[in-house]
């Protein structure tokens, strides 16, 4: 009944323009919490734009601190957030969130699943995998389909209900409210609507 | 049948992901700001990650 009935057998070849925001959300994330911003991160983050929706208000938001905000101080934010002397205000890593410590039970349950799923990184890179831009940047390689065929949306699910749902939500919340955000207080509230999205969506396949 | 009613799922879903997210211009910037892709990558951007080639298989008996 529908226009793309007739594309079922080759459905999967292409992703879907639906898919495609999801996974263009996810690399915001994912470079916005990767690292310190840089210069060429905070031009990028100047050229979002979003409608008047709670999720495109929020986008509108993170753009125009990118305008304003000085860069030194964009860098001192993330490591004030997130690197601190010896710790940050916050500690972006799936263990810590659940139990309390790094490189606990969760991040040993994700290297089993990355392992599962065929993902690995690359060669020099230290930190856990459990960071929350690594989750996200997993995500979006999921929905493209980096090298091969998307992962089903089942898949994707189940990789997102197991690393992402039990704590990211909290993660976002505690950014927006972090006493140090500025830049980064409208990438928690994107994070943070965006994961309600996402689990609301999931929701729908039942 | 289950392939109507995948296909119903499915696009239920599909129309909720573009009411929530149409309005976001965020796919062109992150365009620019993924990582660069891990394969050709001199230097590991980000945390660099990548599927290896059994992920194809993986996804045809995928059970978590």
């Amino acid at each position: 009944m529908s226009a793309n009935a007739g594309g079922l057998k080759h459905r999967d070849a292409a992703v879907a323009e639906e898919d495609l925001l999801r996974a263009g959300v996810y690399d915001v994330l994912a470079a916005v919490f990767r690292r310190e911003p840089d210069s060429i991160l905070l031009a990028e983050l100047r050229k979002l734009q979003g409608d008047d929706t709670t999720l495109g208000r929020a986008f509108a938001a993170l753009a125009e601190r990118a305008r304003t905000i000085d860069p030194t101080a964009a860098r001192h934010e993330y490591t004030d957030l997130f690197i601190g002397l010896g710790r940050g205000e916050l500690v972006p890593f799936a263990s810590y969130y659940l139990t309390g410590f790094l490189h606990e039970k969760p991040l040993a349950v994700l290297r089993d699943d990355m392992a599962r799923l065929g993902i690995e990184r690359q060669e020099g890179v230290a930190e856990p995998e459990d960071h929350i831009a690594s989750l996200c940047e997993m995500m979006a390689g999921l929905i493209r389909g980096r090298f091969l065929e998307p992962a089903p949306v089942r898949l994707q699910r189940a990789f997102f209900e197991r690393h992402l749902a039990p704590w990211a939500g909290h993660f976002f919340s505690d950014v927006e409210a972090a006493k140090s955000a500025d830049l980064y207080r409208p990438a928690g509230t994107i994070g943070r609507l965006f994961m309600e999205i996402e689990a609301a969506a999931f929701a729908m396949e039942e | 049948m289950k392939d109507r009613k995948d296909d119903q799922t499915v696009s239920a879903r599909r129309d909720f992901l573009k009411l929530s997210t149409l309005g976001v211009a965020a796919a062109g910037a992150a365009a620019a700001i993924a990582p660069a892709k891990p394969a050709e990558a001199a230097e590991p951007e980000g945390s660099g990650y990548r599927e290896t080639a059994h992920v194809r298989t993986y996804y045809e008996t995928a059970r978590f």
